[in-house]
């Protein structure tokens, strides 16, 4: 697919994380994007209406968070590349149309700054609250992706990726981005246009009156076609066949939803991606994502300096998780510890996988600043200090 | 509701409008193979949900004609409605409306008339197309489903008029405890033979009520800038040559 090269801002400028989403949203051909305002997202917004004068994209504030990501699923039918930018309570709000959104497998992405909740919570602060919410928060049975950057530069980087990966598997993205990283300045280098790799839609190019909307590829995933081009279709949020028509037997529930799990969990070794440093002879890996992934790496350097043996894994997929991974890791190393800035969300995962093989210690960061990694060092010594593995989730501090 | 769509098709005929321009989103869910003839592309989402839909089918593409057939229109729609209305998107919605929600058992619906439930239902109703009106509709009408003629060139009008227009279709839907040929064919006759057609009468005379005869026909028919024009007029204020109008006759 050709790059269109007026949304591609080439060069080294000094972004905020949110601004670096816009212009990754730009770069990757979102030309619509839809959004009721709420902090800590204005910026991306912003930024896009901006620059969206220039590529000839379009923006509508909507009524409301439901309503802004059913327009971009619309306009993702269209054949546009469509985006959405929220925060806890707006991403609340958009559950229902996430299901809609999976079910008729309408490439777009949402991304959501999260902020401290739960309700309104502290709509400044720094959180990571909703990330089981992007797995679970709708009715009935999905997979979805999820991708959590940890800087500007991943920003633009994973929104890029969020798209190509939207496209390829016919999925609604999350970018589980975060307060802290949406509103930091640093620098970001965006390439040239021809450097910045784009997955084109998967377009069905057979006859007109031969179309199937839900005619799945042998990777589980079905072609598209624009709306308004003569194809005739019809496609439904009821339990539906090839043809788009509902029908609502407990058969079609399996023809039709086991797919939409299916073509996910299929490709799970190619979706997931993660980081690891210093991970091979580490005795302890500290697992984290997104904002807490910067002070897991500072944390480890310290550690290391002291003498104990401390890895990193960062997730850069969420979800899927990394079942995998941490299954080995759980068998070479002591004890993982989890970094996060909730009271547990991934660390449930991280148990599961480690298979009682490691202990699995948990830290809920942020209360005493961001940048104070005191509570995960102490707790990184005392789980070196276990003798053996202990069950369930360790929380030193109470 | 077969019926309307063969309505919906010779107003789409008499639109002049290609169907294949044509685009249902909808929240409710049509027999498909009469949809399959119609030969417009369907969406069907979520309840109440059609017109926000809609509203990204239209910017994404504003060469289509956009036309939400809604039923819960005034519950979980309001707000969507009342703010097309304020933006006067282009859209045609079409409300379907039997009164109570017909298909999971009749209850009472923000468009059922006093009197229509056993023991009466006491919350005052919507009148939808003074609603309409009051928000910023373009073009408002109201036809019962025998009124096919009417209809079907108020459809043909409305898909011709740049703004959000909203037709609302008094219709007896199927219910799950009566013979369906029954009640479609008495009540329908029923709203036929007691509504009484007044074009151009101010909506919010038009109000349903058991005592009085149903008001029909086409109330509003005005010009208002629509969203994408106010969109292409104000940015082209502000940004001048910079910028280039989206959609409308520039495509």
């Amino acid at each position: 697919m050709r790059i269109d090269k007026r949304g591609v801002l080439t060069g080294t400028w000094n972004l905020s994380g949110n601004q670096a989403c816009a212009e990754g949203a730009l770069a990757a051909g979102c030309r619509f994007l839809s959004a009721y305002p709420i902090p800590p997202s204005i910026e991306v917004v912003e930024r896009f209406t901006q620059r969206a004068k220039e590529v000839g994209a379009v923006f509508v504030q909507m009524e409301d968070e439901i309503s802004v990501l059913a327009a971009v699923l619309g306009a993702s039918w269209t054949g546009k590349k469509s985006m959405t930018v929220t925060s806890g309570p707006g991403f609340s709000n958009m559950m229902e149309h996430l299901g809609l959104g999976v079910m008729l497998e309408t490439p777009c992405v949402i991304v959501d700054i999260q902020r401290a909740g739960p309700a309104i919570g502290i709509p400044t602060r720094v959180g990571q609250g909703d990330m089981m919410q992007a797995r679970w928060g709708s009715h009935g049975d999905y997979e979805i992706i999820a991708l959590s950057p940890s800087s500007p530069q991943e920003m633009f980087d994973f929104t890029i990726k969020a798209f190509n990966l939207s496209e390829r598997y016919r999925v609604p993205v999350a970018v589980m981005s975060d307060a802290y990283v949406a509103h930091l300045k640093e620098k970001v280098v965006i390439p040239p246009a021809g450097k910045i790799k784009i997955k084109p839609r998967r377009y069905y190019k057979g006859r007109k009156d031969k179309y199937l909307p839900f005619k799945r590829d042998k990777d589980f995933v079905p072609r598209m076609v624009d709306i308004g081009a003569g194809y005739r279709f019809h496609v439904t949020g009821l339990t539906h066949d090839e043809r788009g028509y509902p029908i609502m037997f407990e058969e079609c529930q399996e023809h039709n939803v086991h797919p939409l799990v299916k073509k996910i969990r299929h490709y799970v070794d190619k979706i997931v991606e993660f980081q690891e440093v210093e991970t091979d002879d580490a005795e302890v890996v500290i697992i984290s994502y997104g904002a807490t992934s910067r002070f897991a790496l500072k944390a480890m350097e310290q550690a290391r300096k002291s003498g104990m043996k401390v890895g990193s894994l960062k997730l850069i997929t969420v979800w899927p998780f990394p079942d995998k991974r941490v299954a080995e890791l759980a068998k070479k190393a002591k004890a993982f510890v989890v970094l996060e800035i909730n009271y547990g969300q991934i660390v449930f995962e991280v148990e599961r996988c480690s298979y009682g093989n490691a202990n699995v210690a948990f830290v809920s960061h942020g209360e005493k600043g961001i940048d104070n990694i005191e509570d995960l060092l102490s707790t990184i010594e005392q789980v070196m200090k276990e003798k053996k593995v202990r069950k369930g989730i360790i929380e030193y501090r109470t | 509701m077969n019926p309307i769509i063969t309505v919906f098709s010779k107003g789409i005929e008499k639109s002049g409008i290609k169907p294949s321009k044509v685009s249902v989103p909808s929240d409710i869910p049509f027999g498909s193979e009469v949809v399959n003839h119609l030969g417009v592309d369907f969406f069907h989402t979520i309840r109440g949900r059609a017109i926000p839909f809609g509203t990204g089918l239209k910017l994404g593409n504003p060469a289509l004609k956009v036309v939400p057939f809604v039923g819960d229109l005034m519950t979980l729609g309001g707000n969507h409605f009342v703010h097309a209305g304020r933006r006067n998107m282009e859209l045609l919605v079409i409300c379907v409306n039997n009164f109570v929600y017909r298909k999971i058992g009749g209850q009472p619906a923000p468009s059922t008339p006093v009197t229509f439930s056993p023991y009466s239902t006491f919350e005052e109703p919507f009148n939808i197309p003074h609603l309409g009106n009051s928000c910023g509709a373009v073009y408002t009408a109201r036809w019962t489903a025998l009124h096919t003629d009417e209809l079907a060139n108020s459809i043909a009008e409305a898909l011709n008029k740049q703004g959000l227009s909203v037709i609302e279709v008094l219709s007896p839907g199927p219910n799950y405890y009566t013979k369906i040929e029954d009640i479609e064919s008495n009540l329908i006759n029923f709203y036929y033979e007691n509504s009484v057609i007044k074009n151009g009468e101010d909506p919010k005379n038009a109000r349903i009520t058991p005592e009085e005869k149903i008001v029909v026909g086409k109330f509003t028919d005005k010009e208002r800038p629509t969203f994408i024009d106010s969109y292409n007029a104000q940015l082209s204020k502000v940004l001048g040559d910079k910028f280039t109008p989206y959609g409308g006759k520039n495509g």
